[in-house]
């Protein structure tokens, strides 16, 4: 029997499981983006299509998850390049809403958090979702994001003082830059 | 200059998510352990990312309208996934080869099952390009003439995006090759999704006569998908 055979047989059995295991995680990563439940579920939608129509092109299984994110990703960037071909996707800040005043505690802090994660541009907030929600590497996230491992670092970096500004009273004076050993580094 | 600016943002980020070399990491933990601000502003990142991550624990489920066709699962539909995902595999033709002993034994039923049925489509389509349109409803024909002798052929076409406008009686070019087409079975299927999009915007959706409706045209290619039709997109 073709080696070949085997393995593809293999490849589609690991990725109908993680598709499966998958498609809440790329929904709640979708909202994360995007703030609006019918366009991260049109997202995941349109994910896993591409997924299911282009699996011929995922040649290492160990890279499926991320695979699976870029295609979320790239999703996103379709979906603003369409919407308006000048501004850039990676600029692109999801307009402030007023949710509705909730009563619990834990609503208002979450409602609180969001709004501060709506107001980061979108590739800053694409970077740290992936890196607080699903633990990605920085490396991973550069897969994903396909951009330099570095960029990832400094648009968390960003991202992160931003967010502080709104939810942390700190001060976020700038410190002298120095060179950082990663220890995975693509 | 105090201690702590010895190290940068990027640094303390690296070291919350684990991605400083274990060296680094000793160092940061020692150097923390004498400065207060360090301390404090490590606690602070910490909790940023505590914070980012609390916030999205539970987020709102898609609110998805309700459609004549049952839905066969919950709100991911992760079920059907797991089918249409099997379904690929089961349809991709290796299977039919020798390996169907491969699959878990409760797959394999199924997948005998699958093999045994005639050849069904779904048809998918997305495009408003006339031409794409038509090329779906020419495809649907000729897979309805090319059957065997014999052979009930069960044919779907879905639409859904900028292809709804096959199935709305006041845009689509092709009414009358849709009712020729579905006085030969052939089943045509709108995306209630798409429906509603249109409606929000103010647009009336009037569909062809006889054109059902499903939740999302993924709901019905995964079902189909997990009978195991052929699925094709155009």
């Amino acid at each position: 029997m073709p080696k070949s055979i085997i393995l593809g047989i293999s490849q589609r059995r690991a990725l109908r499981k993680l598709v499966e295991n998958s498609r809440e995680r790329l929904y709640r990563m979708a909202y994360a983006w995007t703030h609006d439940p019918h366009l991260a579920d049109d997202l995941v939608q349109q994910s896993i299509y591409k997924a299911l129509n282009n699996q011929k092109q995922l040649k290492d299984m160990g890279a499926a998850e991320a695979w699976l994110f870029r295609i979320l990703s790239n999703c996103l960037k379709d979906h603003y390049r369409a919407k308006r071909d000048v501004v850039s996707a990676d600029d692109v800040v999801i307009a402030d809403e007023v949710t509705p005043e909730q009563n619990t505690e834990k609503q208002q802090l979450v409602d609180k958090v969001r709004r501060a994660v709506r107001k980061l541009p979108m590739a800053q907030c694409q970077v740290v979702t992936l890196v607080d929600l699903e633990g990605f590497t920085y490396a991973s996230v550069a897969e994903i994001l396909e951009i330099p491992v570095g960029t990832v670092m400094s648009r968390l970096c960003r991202g992160r003082r931003a967010l502080k500004e709104h939810l942390i009273d700190v001060g976020t004076a700038a410190t002298p830059r120095r060179s950082t050993t990663l220890k995975r580094v693509k | 200059m105090k201690k702590d600016e010895h190290f940068s943002e990027e640094q303390l980020n690296a070291f919350v998510d684990g991605e400083l070399d274990p060296e680094e990491k000793s160092r940061l933990y020692n150097e923390s352990a004498k400065s207060p601000e360090l301390d404090m502003r490590l606690c602070q990142t910490r909790k940023l990312k505590e914070l980012v991550r609390h916030a999205y624990d539970d987020v709102p489920a898609p609110q998805r309208p309700r459609g004549p066709t049952l839905r066969r699962s919950g709100p991911f539909g992760r079920a059907l996934v797991a089918g249409v995902l099997l379904a690929i595999g089961a349809t991709s033709g290796y299977l039919g080869h020798g390996l169907i002993s491969a699959e878990p034994a409760n797959t394999s039923a199924a997948t005998a099952q699958v093999l045994e049925q005639p050849e069904n489509y779904l048809l998918h389509v997305v495009s408003g390009d006339p031409e794409q349109m038509y090329s779906a409803l020419s495809h649907a024909k000729f897979l309805l003439d090319s059957a065997d002798e014999g052979e009930i052929r069960r044919i779907e076409i879905v639409a859904n995006e900028r292809g709804l406008d096959l199935l709305r009686s006041d845009v689509t070019p092709y009414a009358e090759e849709i009712r020729a087409l579905q006085k030969n079975n052939v089943v045509f299927y709108a995306c209630a999704r798409s429906i509603q999009r249109l409606e929000e915007k103010g647009v009336e959706v009037v569909l062809v006569p006889d054109t059902r409706q499903d939740y999302t045209a993924l709901d019905r290619v995964v079902m189909r998908m997990q009978d195991g039709w052929k699925y094709e997109k155009i």
